[in-house]
């Protein structure tokens, strides 16, 4: 479940019998075709594969009671890979561009079934990439002749045969009553006039995915996903925009969330947004955070998941930089990064919705022990062979083959509850002189802020700190045991390395499911590509943690009263 | 800033006709606005009352917004304006017999215009090298819910109100530590306000009817083996604009957009990509040719493509040369079009042109130039730069551009130009963009029109005349650019896709490829020397500062004395290694 298009096209004509699938039988006709390509005397393709992945898009977005689109689409996408050289050494992990191969104007994919039609634009593609890739090389060699490169990697892991042969079942989706759902669910904003905007937004993808290399893998598999947006966002009295959402994902579109649940959940996120707006705003803190409930999963997912990974440095030209920056587990495998009742692993069997058989370089996924008692023991692994490792794991799940988790499972084995936590806290906060410690509920991650407010967020960071999501619902725990919302801070310092300072797990467990897309804070609609992800991980209280008030310019109310408010006076 | 016209590839829509005058009041305060509503009532009851309810919503907003503006901002607006473009498009294409691209869209985008300050210096005020930008076409509920759309509108005005407040401020400044402006005109034209509804223009696509079509279409290049691509699209939509401002003013209109688009490219054996294409508009789908004027037109091009790929290259040359009818209509609207837009004479930044040169003689005086977008039809087929009203809420009007070879005027949107206080009718926009005096239907019209086999008899003399080799004849155009900032040189090109040669000596014409058209306007122009005595129709869509606008260039074909070419800039490529899938099995259908 890994390609989403944002193409909508509508669907007068029907997906491919699996039984008598001619787009794979052409796939397969050309992939054959393709390892014939020469060019006088420069090498030859020793790697080539197709993927295809059609299917069809059902969105609708509204807002206070009325659609804003609402659209039911046809897509197909096709890509083609194409290595020359071989497994140690061939043209990819060039950091240098200017090798686009032939232009052939290439139009949009044929969404008929004709194979011949097919086979004619994979023909032009596959060309394309194979002179590309031909100028590729020679520059990679012209680029080592001037730099030096402290460790010879192998290029691409060989990877052993696997087929996977599954039919195409069409889902019965109701799009009209979707659509109408989604029109109720943005009415319910209407109940709440003082909000500043709202928007209710679903899609479902009942997809299919066609891939075919030349070393024999052959996988058909159906993908189908399903998601519910719901925001708001409100003013503060100062002019701080504040806001609140609720989504909701699932790998199985015609099981789509009750409505009774949604409404509850819309409702919950206008009154949390007007709350926020009201509270007070918070100030710099130094001292013990807890991330309660599906905080925990949201730290779990942005500062552990999205670090479990090597990048590859790429062989760059003189002059030029390497692009890929390290992450912050690099390097430590066999180091204790989490307090030794920790384990977490990365589990693709599991029936959530991070649930995955096979990866985009069709790979089977395998179950990974990341860290155990607390000690890293390994990576999400893809075919790009990283210092320490030249097999995959079956974890190339974003585009260009950059892993991201599945199942992300964080067990503890000592835990309390969260209401001795809560004690432990008020007594650090004594022992420390502290009047209160502080309780978040809920991460902004994935985030759905603004582009502009997400630029003020990495900005906020500070200089050479990477930026972590903002806290939604951050609440002071004072030492009588009561709690006050606030609003206004963000984390800092907040990194892989704050895993360490975590003192005590909680006895519970949340659930994340979200849509990784390499996007800072996951930025909702943001990223080239997205993989379904679900993180299971406690309640955790980590110490010594900072926040910040924001000290961001803040935009000026309205001069003018909403028409809402106008209109209920 | 370059402008371009391009045929093929797809934007936007709009508009539909007018039944009878519209109705208008003369007001420019908000105490006439109070005689409007009984007009519309008249308008809403012969038309039915639907679609009065976005623009009722739309009026009630602005009034809220602009009472409470003025009495609490600081800086207060003396113009509000609202205009919600509701787009329904429908697209189908096909390549080689199969379907490959299909959409529908519905959409509504919301553009707010404030004005702040006054008529003699807003916002609006152009300052060298600065865009203006305040709308951003946010995009607003499709279905008539005042609850959804309200809020849209709210917030957007208080937006653009601020944004539109501190370029005020910021103008205010810069006018006292610069030399003062050489056009010293207003920045906002008093107009006419008008209220005119008409029923809301609904498209009709008849998807599986198309998409057979344009799968049979397309199949017809199969019998073209060396083509790499092609394509037949069949698109139509239908653009409604609703319009509302503070003057009075309340507009709703639309019109229907139908086209087909055939394309096919292919790459000689020297790496040059070699094109061609041809396009159909009309306003309905009905209105477009029968299927086997289709069949014929995507033969044509595929043979085109065909003969482009043996055809010699081209080499430098200069003289004498005919320009097709449509060839000339790109011609005039990139070398001429573009420079008599109003908002170009008063921005500093501009090469001007055509500034000073009113009631002079531009072009020899057998040549006149209408910009007309109250005419619907030329030659027989639709226009696609038809409009009622502009995007101010301005009624169309044409303009007599150059009469018998003088300069008369310009295109004039509500921004004001020394000697020219008001609007004629073309601020036009693509939705989320800024309006500024745009192009509509380009009419070139001559006294000095001859067959066209006599123009041909003409060009024959004139390459003896000026004894060389041959003369060109330009007969398919995709398009250009054009030049018209001080910056860059005061130069155009277009790009000739079919271009023959035509020999003086009774040798047959021969095509040939990679010719780019090189020049300045004013050289060109005075060497026109006649034209033929038929118009042909170039339907295209037209991009500039306020985005891409549908435009008709209708022209009869033109002789020029001398004409420049250049070699295009042509890849390198190789041809494609293996042999065609198509070809290797032959054609199977």
């Amino acid at each position: 479940m890994n390609r989403f298009c944002t193409a909508f096209f509508s669907l007068a004509v029907l997906l491919s019998a699996a039984d008598n699938d001619k787009v794979f039988e052409a796939m397969k006709a050309e992939l054959k075709r393709s390892s014939t390509l020469k060019l006088n005397q420069l090498e030859t393709p020793y790697f080539v594969s197709y993927s295809v992945d059609d299917g069809i898009t059902y969105t609708a977005t509204a807002t206070n009671g009325g659609i804003i689109s609402a659209n039911t689409g046809k897509f197909r996408i096709p890509e083609v890979h194409i290595r020359v050289g071989d497994y140690k050494f061939d043209n990819t992990n060039y950091a240098g561009g200017g090798f686009g191969g032939a232009r052939y104007d290439l139009r949009s994919f044929p969404l008929d079934d004709d194979p011949l039609v097919i086979r004619q634009y994979l023909w032009l593609a596959t060309d394309s990439a194979y002179k590309g890739s031909l100028q590729q090389i020679a520059r990679k060699r012209a680029a080592l002749r001037s730099v030096t490169v402290n460790e010879q990697l192998p290029d691409f892991a060989p990877a052993p045969k696997f087929t996977l042969l599954q039919d195409f079942k069409p889902l019965t989706f109701n799009a009209e009553a979707w659509k109408d759902r989604v029109r109720k669910l943005s009415a319910v904003f209407n109940d709440f006039p003082a909000l500043r905007a709202s928007l209710v937004e679903y899609s479902a993808i009942d997809g299919y995915h066609r891939y075919v290399s030349t070393e024999g893998t052959e996988i058909r598999k159906g993908e189908t996903i399903g998601s519910v947006q719901i925001r708001a966002s409100a003013q503060a009295p100062d002019g701080m925009i504040v806001r609140d959402s609720a989504l909701f994902y699932t790998g199985d579109a015609s099981k789509m969330f009750p409505e009774a649940e949604l409404m509850k959940a819309a409702r919950t996120v206008g009154e949390q947004a007007l709350k926020i707006a009201a509270a007070p705003m918070g100030e710099n803190y130094s001292g013990p955070i807890l991330f309660e409930g599906v905080a925990g999963a949201q730290l779990m997912a942005e500062i552990l998941g999205r670090n479990l990974h090597i990048a590859r440095k790429p062989v760059a030209p003189a002059g030029m930089p390497s692009q890929a920056a390290s992450t912050e587990l690099e390097g430590r495998r066999g180091v204790r990064i989490m307090p030794e009742f920790f384990d977490v692993i990365d589990d693709p069997t599991r029936p959530l919705f991070g649930q995955e058989v096979v990866d985009d370089e069709g790979v089977p996924d395998k179950t990974v022990s990341l860290v155990e008692k607390g000690v890293l023991k390994d990576f999400l692994r893809t075919r790009e062979p990283v210092r320490g490792y030249t097999e995959s794991n079956g974890h190339a799940r974003l585009a260009g083959s950059q892993p991201a988790p599945t199942n992300l499972i964080v067990t503890a084995k000592e835990t309390s509850s969260l209401a001795d936590i809560r004690k432990k806290m008020i007594d650090l906060c004594q022992q420390r002189g502290l009047t209160y410690a502080i309780v978040v509920k809920k991460m902004d991650f994935p985030s759905t802020a603004a582009l502009d407010e997400a630029r003020k967020m990495i900005a906020g960071a500070g200089a050479g700190r990477s930026a972590v999501s903002q806290p939604l619902y951050v609440y002071k725990l004072f030492l009588d045991g009561h709690e006050e919302l606030i609003r206004g801070v963000r984390l800092r310092g907040l990194n892989a390395r704050s895993l360490k300072d975590i003192l005590v797990a909680g006895n519970d467990s949340a659930t994340l499911n979200y849509i990784e897309n390499n996007a800072p804070f996951a930025l909702l609609g943001f990223g080239a590509s997205s993989a379904a992800v679900s993180v299971v991980a406690p309640s955790v209280l980590i110490d010594d943690l900072e926040l910040t008030k924001i000290d961001d310019e803040l935009p000026k109310l309205p001069i003018v009263q909403s028409p809402a408010l106008s209109a209920s006076k | 800033m370059v402008r371009k016209l391009c045929a093929p590839g797809r934007t936007l829509a709009s508009l539909q006709h007018c039944k009878g005058p519209p109705t208008s009041v003369i007001s420019s305060n908000l105490v006439k606005i109070l005689r409007i509503p009984a007009l519309l009532a008249c308008s809403a009851a012969a038309f039915g009352a639907g679609e009065t309810t976005l623009l009722d919503t739309m009026n009630q907003e602005l009034v809220r917004n602009f009472q409470a503006l003025k009495s609490k901002a600081d800086t207060t607006p003396y113009f509000l304006a609202y205009e919600i473009s509701d787009i329904e498009s429908h697209e189908v294409g096909a390549t080689l017999g199969v379907l490959n691209s299909q959409g529908n869209s519905h959409s509504r985008y919301l553009d707010v215009t404030v004005r702040v300050g006054d008529q003699k210096l807003d916002n609006y005020r152009r300052v060298r090298g600065d865009r203006i930008q305040f709308t951003s076409g946010t995009p607003v509920s499709i279905e008539d819910v005042p609850a959804a759309i309200k809020p849209r509108l709210w917030l957007e005005t208080d937006r653009v109100y601020r944004a539109a407040a501190d370029r005020l401020i910021r103008i205010k400044t810069n006018q006292q530590v610069k030399a003062a402006d050489r056009d010293q005109s207003a920045d906002f034209s008093s107009e006419e306000s008008y209220a005119h509804t008409e029923p809301v223009y609904k498209t009709t696509f008849d998807e599986a009817k198309w998409s057979g079509m344009a799968r049979e279409w397309s199949r017809d290049f199969r019998a073209f083996p060396d083509l790499l691509s092609s394509s037949v699209s069949v698109s139509t939509s239908a653009d409604n604009r609703y319009f509302v401002n503070t003057e009075g003013t309340k507009v709703a209109h639309g019109r229907g957009f139908a086209r087909i688009v055939i394309s096919a490219s292919a790459k000689a054996k020297d790496g040059m990509d070699v094109s061609d294409f041809e396009t159909f508009e009309a306003f309905e789908p009905s209105g477009l040719p029968s299927a086997e004027a289709i069949h014929a037109a995507v033969k044509k091009v595929g043979q085109n493509v065909e003969n482009l790929l043996v055809a010699k290259s081209a080499e430098p040359f200069v003289g004498p040369a005919i320009f097709s009818g449509r060839a000339s209509g790109v011609f005039f609207h990139e070398i001429f079009g573009h420079r008599i837009e109003g908002h170009r004479q008063k921005d500093e930044a501009e090469g001007q042109t055509f500034t000073a040169k009113v009631g002079e003689k531009i072009l020899p005086d057998f040549l006149s130039v209408t910009f007309d977008p109250t005419q619907k039809q030329a030659a027989g087929t639709d226009l696609n730069g038809w409009y009622e009203y502009d995007d101010e809420g301005v009624l169309g009007k044409p303009v007599k551009a150059v009469e018998n070879g003088v300069l008369k005027s310009f295109l004039m949107s509500r921004s004001p130009i020394e000697g020219f206080d008001h609007s004629n009718g073309h601020g036009r926009r693509q939705p989320g963009l800024e309006v500024v005096s745009r192009q509509s239907n380009l009419i070139v019209s001559s006294t000095k029109a001859v067959p066209f086999d006599q123009l041909r008899k003409m060009l024959l003399d004139e390459i003896k005349r000026q004894n060389k080799p041959y003369g060109l004849y330009f007969d398919n155009i995709t398009g250009g650019f054009t030049t018209t900032q001080r910056g860059g040189s005061q130069s155009f090109k277009v790009i000739p896709l079919i271009v023959y040669k035509i020999y003086a000596d009774g040798r047959p014409d021969e095509l040939i490829r990679g010719a780019d058209l090189v020049g300045t306007p004013l050289a060109s122009f005075a060497k026109i020397l006649a034209t033929s005595d038929k118009q042909e129709v170039f339907n295209g869509y037209c991009g500039a500062e306020s985005g891409s606008v549908p435009v008709s260039a209708v022209s009869p074909a033109i002789l020029i004395s001398e004409m420049e070419i250049e070699k295009k800039d042509s890849g390198q490529d190789l041809l494609p290694l293996l042999p065609s899938p198509l070809a290797a099995k032959g054609d199977s259908n």
